[in-house]
């Protein structure tokens, strides 16, 4: 009786466990950001992150992204991140350059909000080398 | 009898006092004795023998170098960012304390700018140039460029604008190009700077509290030189001559840009919408002249 209740709750978990694989942890490098809900540039926020911040890269066969989109978990939030944000290293930031200057400007949510999305809205590009 | 009584305390007493003089002789010696082995010029040689002093030496001297480095670190969190780092921060914060005005969130289609911009650079010999192009969906500015961080180029473009023309995607990146020169030329910053940035970029206000009207002020005259008071008539000749110099080698480029001078003329002059365009960036009609190759008089 008590293992015929027990399976459809033990079912649940594999399909969510065996099928996400992480595949490393990152940092993101613009000043803020946004970790999106789908793997758009105008998607909703789920929350914002700052330079420096780890985020676990996963793979999962049940989520599809566009190659430029990377699915990662940061905290309890599972969403998406431009692949050109991220890097191996931990990056140099300006808050962590400058901590107490940084400190300063005092952002409140709404600014903390517009500087992550300054850095979705951008068309960033650089020219080669010689 | 009595004189016998009294030689006899007087013996006692002389007795008592050179045995308390003989204890007070042995007690000092002791003390002496304590003193010698705490002395540490007594048992020096054999301290250095065993290296105990050149480590008590070494152990002092590292927590110096220890204490010294700790607030080397300390002091370092107190420090002004560069000036290179400080327009990057005062342009992008200009950006999100004007998001609502400017509304440069918003959702847009794809335009192909940023590969058409930086094909037009590496055209015209422009390596290892980073930029940024941010899109407004508002008429309130039509164009202009601020200094990223570390020598990158912040463009903003207006789409209400571009629409309004129905500009090309080549006539788009002459007029990045145009902003991308006047930026390069120096002309934002020199309107701009303040005295405080010259004098604290790069220094330490450790012990005192960040000047927070470094930032403010320069906000402020962001506000002035991008929504008031543009550039002059000689900034513009330059700019506007420096296009002509180096679309000269592309004859496709420079006609395109010739015309492109031709159309936001006759448009300004009409829509009372861009009248300020003028006062901003003095003139389309004066830029047509500047290029215009002088008729010979004969």
């Amino acid at each position: 009786m008590w293992i015929l209740l027990l399976l459809p709750v033990l079912a649940l978990a594999e399909t969510t466990a065996t099928d996400e694989k992480v595949v490393g942890v990152f940092y993101f490098k613009p000043i803020f950001g946004h970790v999106h809900q789908s793997s758009s540039r105008a998607s909703a926020s789920l929350t914002t992150i700052q330079c420096s911040h780890p985020l676990k890269v996963l793979e999962s066969s049940k989520v599809q992204a566009s190659p430029e989109w990377a699915y990662v978990q940061a905290a309890d939030h599972r969403g998406f991140v431009l692949k050109e944000f991220l890097s191996e290293k931990r990056p140099e930031c300006v808050m962590g350059k400058y901590p107490k200057y940084f400190d300063s400007f005092n952002l409140d949510l709404s600014e903390l909000y517009y500087w992550g999305r300054l850095n979705d809205q951008y068309l960033q590009g650089e020219t080669r080398a010689h | 009898m009595i004189s016998t009584f009294k030689a006899k305390r007087a013996l006692t007493s002389s007795l008592l006092l050179a045995s308390s003089l003989a204890l007070g002789q042995v007690e000092k010696l002791q003390e002496e004795k304590e003193l010698e082995v705490v002395d540490f010029k007594s048992i020096k040689q054999v301290l250095q023998k065993d290296g105990l002093s050149e480590s008590a030496v070494q152990k002092k001297k590292q927590t110096a170098v220890l204490k010294k480095e700790q607030t080397s670190i300390e002091r370092q969190r107190y420090q002004y960012p560069t000036e290179g780092e400080l327009w990057g921060l005062c342009s992008e914060y200009w950006l999100v304390k004007n998001a609502q005005l400017l509304v440069w969130d918003f959702v847009k289609p794809d335009y192909g700018i940023r590969e058409n911009f930086q094909a037009l650079l590496e055209k015209l010999g422009f390596y290892q140039k980073r930029f940024k192009v941010l899109l407004l969906n508002s008429p309130t500015l039509v164009r202009a460029s601020v200094p990223g961080f570390d020598d990158e180029t912040i463009l903003l473009l207006s789409v209400p604008f571009i629409r309004s023309l129905d500009l090309s995607k080549l006539e788009i990146s002459l007029l990045l190009l145009e902003d991308f020169l006047r930026l390069e030329a120096g002309h934002f910053k020199k309107a701009v700077a303040t005295e405080k940035l010259g004098r604290l970029a790069g220094t330490n206000f450790y012990g005192a509290k960040p000047d927070q009207a470094l930032v403010e002020e320069i906000l402020r005259k962001y506000d002035e030189q991008i929504h008031r008071k543009g550039f002059t008539f000689q900034q513009q000749f330059e700019v506007t001559k420096k296009m002509d110099s180096y679309l000269k080698a592309h004859p496709e480029l420079w006609n395109t840009y010739f015309k492109l001078l031709g159309k936001i003329d006759r448009f300004v002059k009409v829509n009372t919408q861009y009248k300020d365009y003028v006062r901003m960036y003095p003139a389309p009609e004066m830029q047509l002249k500047w290029l215009s190759p002088e008729e010979k008089v004969l």
